[in-house]
């Protein structure tokens, strides 16, 4: 246990790095944008100072390839976030911001 | 004789005026009555004006009237006109808003509802096997009841031999409890294993088939259970969670092959004891999730000499997804790796099933690595729509060392994207099963998210 245990650690350290690494090749806008502190926004559309686009574009490109906003309704938007919430565990506040950024984008 | 001639002269035309001349001339007399005539017209006529004049002012007095009659009139009446109509007008949008609002409603009513999934078409060629095309459709139905509770199932419809075979491979109702947690119960993608959870999809997965690392009992598929989940700002980065209590994985004891392997396809527990695992994500920076999932579970049959043996599976997951001027374009890391153990048993102590006694501590890990890259910022369009992928991946060989041989396999891939979630898949892979011969593979494949 305690040898398995160890090598799971080490196996978390190592991604840890080399994600951090990788960083490099990174956009550093969006790095510019993550290290930003500033409290959630008043409006609907925004959350921990990322605008709902933003949050469209970190959250669900991080598995596939991002739909247009007029592929589907403001209704059907509901649901595909919500199940999309659920699926990549993002909060309720990007969720929010998420569907209001589609919807406006239409 | 001029007194004569004067006389004459002037006797001539009165004789002439008195009587009728033939000359176009009038006579004095018909002069006279003429002008008689004329002034009684003139008389006449004046007398007329004078009384036309009196009757204009008597009409004007009277239209003056009728039109102060009809200036006190008409305002009340075009107020009590518009009074009526405006409040038949609202009444009209008061009848006409509700059946506006009603036909909305009768359309979509509360409940959102939408039929999504995804399908796909591959033909596999490989080494040592019959070439074969195979095909899938995959219909997901999700249903929005309220904004917080929400159903998701998914069924699995391929051909198989002579048949349709039909799979329910997920079916969720999840409530949302608060921005930071949702509960959720049913048939789910298990939480630790982060490449079924969210890139199973063939439009998703960027090669043909999966890493089998991933899929072949290291890591349980679907869990059968209760989850609570859900993601939380740590200042600028986000972590996320995931955890389950579950119908655990059954252990094969009665085959020399597969003894001390974790059975995770067997829905139903095989024992009181349920299984328990999760999964926390942390993303240091958008686009960058590091995690660490694990399942622990008592997977032997109740009443046997195998109850009381413990079986732990881990894994740990990259993802990184980047948009890279310095490459022109977008690169996508994905890597998993995973471990289980199964605590020490003695399989088939007795001889009776031909095998043992075999001693065994199980131990299985599998995993895999693989980086895409598509070219976003060219300017030509079809070199835009190009992918090029290559994966690593491994499953370790069977612990009882009698089955399977441990197996690594090198997948070179190349994607054309018709759409953001169409796309036609090329892919040559390299699978050298540890002493045995190469099971070399070519695939072709067509996928489509909707």
């Amino acid at each position: 246990m305690i040898t398995t245990l160890n090598r799971s650690v080490l196996a978390a350290f190592v991604l840890l790095f080399a994600s951090t690494t990788l960083s490099l090749f990174a956009d550093p806008k969006a790095n510019g944008k993550a290290a930003n502190t500033s409290n959630s926004a008043a409006s609907t559309d925004s959350y921990m100072g990322l605008s709902g686009e933003e949050l469209w574009s970190n959250n669900c490109l991080r598995c596939h390839n991002i739909r247009p906003p007029t592929m589907y309704s403001n209704a059907q938007w509901d649901v595909i976030v919500h199940h999309m919430r659920l699926r990549a565990n993002i909060t309720g506040q990007e969720q929010r911001a998420i569907v209001e950024f589609l919807k406006s984008a239409k | 004789m001029a007194v004569q001639t004067a006389l004459l002269t002037i006797a001539s035309p009165a004789a002439r005026a008195q009587e009728p001349t033939t000359d176009g001339y009038v006579t004095r007399k018909e002069y006279e009555e003429l002008k008689g005539q004329m002034l009684a017209m003139k008389k006449e006529l004046e007398a007329l004006k004078k009384e036309k004049g009196q009757v204009s002012k008597q009409e004007s007095l009277e239209s003056h009237a009728v039109a102060d009659v009809q200036k006190q009139v008409a305002p009340k009446q075009q107020n009590a006109e518009s009074q009526a109509t405006g409040d038949m007008h609202k009444e009209v949008i008061a009848e006409a808003a509700p059946s506006l609002a009603e036909l909305e409603a009768s359309l979509l009513g509360t409940t959102k509802f939408l039929l999504a999934g995804w399908a796909e078409a591959m033909y596999e060629q490989r080494n040592g096997r019959v070439s074969t095309f195979s095909a899938s459709f995959n219909p997901l139905f999700l249903w929005e009841l309220t904004p917080k509770i929400l159903f998701d199932g998914r069924l699995e419809i391929e051909p198989s031999g002579g048949g349709t075979n039909v799979n329910l491979v997920n079916a969720q109702i999840s409530y949302l409890l608060n921005d930071y947690m949702a509960l959720g119960a049913g048939e789910f993608f298990s939480p630790s294993n982060v490449f079924v959870e969210r890139f199973e999809p063939q439009w998703i997965n960027k090669l043909p088939d999966r890493p089998i690392g991933v899929y072949h009992g290291v890591l349980p598929n679907i869990s059968v259970g209760a989850q609570v989940r859900g993601g939380f700002p740590i200042g600028p980065t986000r972590a996320d969670y995931a955890f389950y209590v579950s119908n655990g994985p059954s252990l094969s004891t009665f085959n020399a092959r597969t003894a001390g392997t974790l059975d995770f396809n067997s829905y139903t527990d095989n024992n009181d004891n349920k299984a328990v695992g999760g999964r926390v994500g942390f993303l240091p920076i958008p686009g960058v999730e590091v995690g660490y999932g694990f399942e622990t579970s008592k997977p032997g049959f109740q009443g046997t000499t195998f109850a009381d043996l413990q079986a732990l599976v881990q894994s740990v997951d990259l993802e990184i997804t980047r948009d890279s001027d310095l490459l022109k374009g977008r690169f996508n890391v994905f890597a998993q790796y995973a471990w289980s153990k199964v605590g020490h048993a003695v399989y088939d102590p007795d001889g009776s099933l031909g095998f043992g006694p075999l001693p065994l501590t199980a131990k299985r890990d599998g995993g895999y690595a693989e980086i895409a890259y598509r070219p976003t910022k060219l300017d030509i369009d079809f070199l835009r729509n190009l992918e090029m992928i290559f994966r690593w991946d491994h499953l370790s060989g069977d612990p009882s060392g009698l089955g399977d041989p441990s197996e690594t396999r090198w997948t070179l891939g190349l994607n054309y994207w018709l759409s953001p979630s169409t796309v036609v898949k090329a892919a040559y892979e390299w699978d050298k099963p540890n002493g045995e011969p190469n099971e070399n593979a070519l695939f072709f494949q067509t996928a489509i998210g909707f």
